[in-house]
């Protein structure tokens, strides 16, 4: 029993933020069809690292899906996909500005032959804007939504997320979306449209930088700061003996920390009573925790003692340190899966653990077309000739990766 | 607190709320924008510690704000053993129970899932952890802070030869937000289909790792070559990709190969089109050194960013200013699209904060909120869900079982 059995998506995404969506419902059980665009499909097939014609990043976001692969072109084509439009739950697009109207593809022409259906788009900068016309990838979203004026040295350039955060957590926004959506569709009969924006999505992440300059009219001004927080210390990221440590504590642990660094008469050393002075002496107080740890052998010693002082702290891990670490192994945060091309590859695991589907499907992503034939058989009923047909007039295309 | 005229999609569902701070509380407070009735537990003396978390004015925190418009606070003392009849009640008459305290204290207070199921077996509990209730790790009491340095975003994020950085946003906690804000809304599409309640185990970590687009795979199919490290303000792979000193400040400019005709064109630089050092993203990433000064170099020729900016955009280069979350702040596409907002609160009046991220067409409007001050529901959340009497709350008051405040 999975999640979402019998829940069926069309599935138009390509790259990251849309696929996104649909890989963590594949997860959940959901019947993907994936709608490629011939000759090539889904772009980020072609995305390095690839071996063997095959892209790593096409695989970890595409896990679970068939994919269906049309030539647009030809007069077929569209009407096979108004005829799964009528079949699925779900539709979920992240094309760039103007193409799904182009193709008589937005949620109103949609909802005509579907009244319950429900559709997601993806976008940057919102289907209903100002800047709806605009195209954005993740750095441009990163930078629109304030994320990059808030990272990086403090005085020197912003800097961007080293990871497609962005994308990924507009694909996890809509997928938010739509399980609202299909818990108001099993209630009322209603299907709806979702506007995702990515800047959105990014915003309201903002905890302090709105509503601090705005209680204290303009006079907190947001920028960003370095590797330590300027308001508070500890927090921040600390050069360890073999590596970097982040070390974060409120005050109710400042005292563990002066215990831990055996200095327990800082505990009540005036200049240092509050986050906020001790913030002010950060220049003084950083120095002081990374000569204490560099009288450890490894970053695993000081955290150790940190951790027996009940100081909240980590390590500053690279996404391969996880790949033999026993949180990421035992939690399935990192997964081994099976490409029927790469052979076995690493890729992060699926996030969210639900009581009620204990087991995640062992899943593979699709080759270009590999279920054109699949599709059309089981959910429009297509008989073999028809489909031959169709794959001989060029409607239908395969590829073998 | 006014009424919305049209239905919104979480009515009728109610949420016993034990979250603090981000993690939690920004889950619930996403669900309050949907309509559904927030009990927010607020333990004494001071309740939810976020309310002490500056920036304060008249004795409230703008932080706590921004967190719980919406939600109704009950303000209990649950070392009583009163108080713990009271929630194990509460819990009869909610859909959801959240929290995201430190390791153990929800067994502590007798408030773990197997005991509250027994209560209500349709419920659905969420817990939201730094490293997850069932995880090697699940003693460690992790902040945000900690869950970027955990989870590699930190190694990715800074200059290339420099040290790691942060994000400078709670962004760890809020992602979270997001993931168990995501989660409930399947548990619940999952209830109403099969009636059966559960439980949800969610990590801070977790839902940052799964975002690594690149890392782990690129690791794994270039048999351990590609090594991931944070490559600085520009992207090692993609030119022009990243971050551009303009005349007045910094902007993004992101060029894929069909767009690179449109940067020469734009630049009026139709000679880089025969360059052999930019003729394709790859050799143009590997001469990203000369080709950012260039770049740098046109962007100096105006006085302004905006006037830059318009010429990448007439020719349809992807471009964006570097804002910071102020300039946002009467920004056409921030006001226009409620991405900033301004809500009202009782003692300190207006405060901007950031907009419901989520465009629903089922539902177009947003109710209008204000955050709770502490305990201020005490009496008519246990009137109207449990039927208490006037006179047994005001002895539960009297006798320190319920806490109110004027703040």
């Amino acid at each position: 029993m999975m999640m979402l059995d019998n829940i069926r998506v069309l599935d138009f995404t390509q790259y990251l933020a849309g696929p996104t969506v649909t890989r963590l419902m594949a997860e959940m059980g959901a019947e993907i069809i994936k709608i490629e665009q011939g000759p090539g499909g889904d772009p980020c097939r072609q995305l390095p690292v690839s071996r063997d014609g095959r892209s790593g990043y096409f695989v970890q976001q595409n896990r679970g899906k068939k994919s269906l692969c049309l030539n647009l072109d030809k007069p077929e084509a569209p009407a096979i996909i108004k005829e799964l439009v009528a079949n699925v739950d779900i539709v979920v697009e992240n094309f760039g500005p103007g193409v799904m109207q182009k193709r008589g593809l937005e949620y109103a022409a949609l909802a005509e032959i579907n009244p319950g259906i429900i559709m997601a788009s993806v976008s940057a900068f919102g289907r209903n804007s100002p800047l709806a016309h605009k195209v954005g990838y993740d750095y441009i979203a990163q930078a629109f939504a304030g994320f990059m004026h808030m990272t990086g040295p403090r005085d020197g350039a912003p800097h961007p997320v080293g990871v497609g955060f962005a994308d990924g957590s507009a694909g996890v926004h809509a997928f938010a979306g739509l399980g609202y959506a299909l818990f108001h569709r099993k209630r009322t009969g209603h299907g709806q449209y979702l506007d995702i924006s990515m800047v959105d999505c990014l915003f309201h992440m903002h905890d302090v930088n709105v509503q601090g300059p705005s209680i204290t009219d303009g006079k907190f001004v947001p920028h960003r700061m370095g590797p330590h927080h300027e308001l508070i210390f500890p927090a921040g990221i600390f050069k360890g003996p073999t590596g970097y440590i982040v070390v974060m504590a409120l005050q109710l642990q400042w005292k563990n920390l002066c215990l831990a660094l055996g200095r327990p008469e800082l505990e009540h050393d005036p200049r240092y009573l509050d986050g906020l002075s001790r913030g002010q002496r950060r220049d003084e107080l950083i120095p002081l925790v990374e000569d204490w740890m560099a009288g450890f052998n490894s970053n695993e010693e000081v955290i150790a003692r940190l951790d027996e002082c009940r100081v909240p702290c980590g390590p500053v891990l690279s996404p391969i340190d996880a790949l033999a670490h026993p949180y990421f192994i035992e939690r399935g945060t990192v997964r081994t899966v099976h490409d029927p091309i790469l052979g076995e590859l690493k890729l992060p695991g699926f996030p969210l653990r639900f009581s009620a589907q204990p087991e995640v499907p062992e899943l593979f992503a699709p080759l270009l077309g590999e279920h054109n034939g699949e599709v059309l058989g089981q959910v429009l009923g297509y008989a073999d000739e028809r489909i031959a047909s169709l794959a001989a007039s060029g409607v239908l295309i395969q590829g073998v990766r | 607190m006014s009424a919305s005229l049209n239905p919104r999609l979480l009515d009728g569902i109610r949420v016993l709320d034990f979250s603090q701070y981000v993690a939690g509380a920004g889950a619930s407070r996403m669900m309050a924008e949907l309509g559904a009735e927030i009990i927010k537990v607020e333990q004494t003396p001071v309740g939810d510690p976020s309310r002490l978390v500056p920036f304060i004015k008249d004795g409230r925190s703008g932080f706590f704000i921004q967190q719980n418009r919406g939600k109704q606070s009950l303000g209990i003392d649950l070392k009583q053993p009163r108080a713990k009849t009271i929630i194990h009640e509460l819990v009869k008459h909610c859909d959801l129970v959240l929290e995201n305290f430190g390791p153990g204290v929800m067994e502590k207070h007798g408030f773990d899932y197997p005991t509250l199921a027994r209560l209500n077996p349709k419920l659905i509990m969420v817990s939201v952890s730094a490293f997850g209730r069932d995880s090697p790790l699940s003693h460690k009491t992790g902040y945000d802070l900690i869950a970027q340095g955990f989870s590699g975003y930190m190694h990715m994020t800074g200059p290339r030869d420099g040290a790691p950085h942060p994000v400078g946003l709670s962004f760890a906690d809020a992602n979270a937000a997001v993931h168990a804000f995501a989660a409930i809304g399947y548990a619940l599409y999952h209830r109403e289909c099969t009636g059966a309640g559960q439980y949800l185990d969610l990590s801070m970590i977790d839902c940052m790792f799964h975002l690594h687009e690149i890392s782990l795979q690129a690791h794994s199919v270039s048999g351990g070559t590609y090594v991931p490290h944070r490559m600085g303000s520009h992207h090692e792979l993609v030119c022009p990709g990243g971050a551009y000193k303009g005349p007045t400040g910094y902007m993004v400019i992101m060029a894929l190969q069909p767009q690179w005709e449109r940067v020469c064109r734009a630049l009026q630089k139709p000679e880089w089109l025969d360059d052999p050092r930019f003729a394709t993203n790859e050799a143009r990433a590997r001469n990203q050194q000369v080709l950012i000064p260039l770049i740098e170099a046109w962007l100096a020729t105006f006085s302004r960013n905006e006037e830059a900016l318009a010429v990448l955009e007439e020719h349809r280069v992807p471009c964006a200013p570097v804002l910071s979350p102020v300039d946002a702040v009467g920004h056409d596409y921030f006001v226009q699209r409620g991405t900033i907002r301004t809500t009202h609160d009782p003692v300190i009046g207006d405060v901007r904060v950031p907009g419901f991220p989520f465009k629903f067409s089922a539902q177009p409007d947003l109710p209008d909120f204000e955050a709770p001050l502490f305990g201020e529901h005490n009496t008519a959340i246990l009137r109207r869900v449990l039927g208490y009497t006037d006179e047994k709350i005001k002895e539960l008051a009297a006798t320190g079982v319920l806490v109110s405040k004027d703040r």
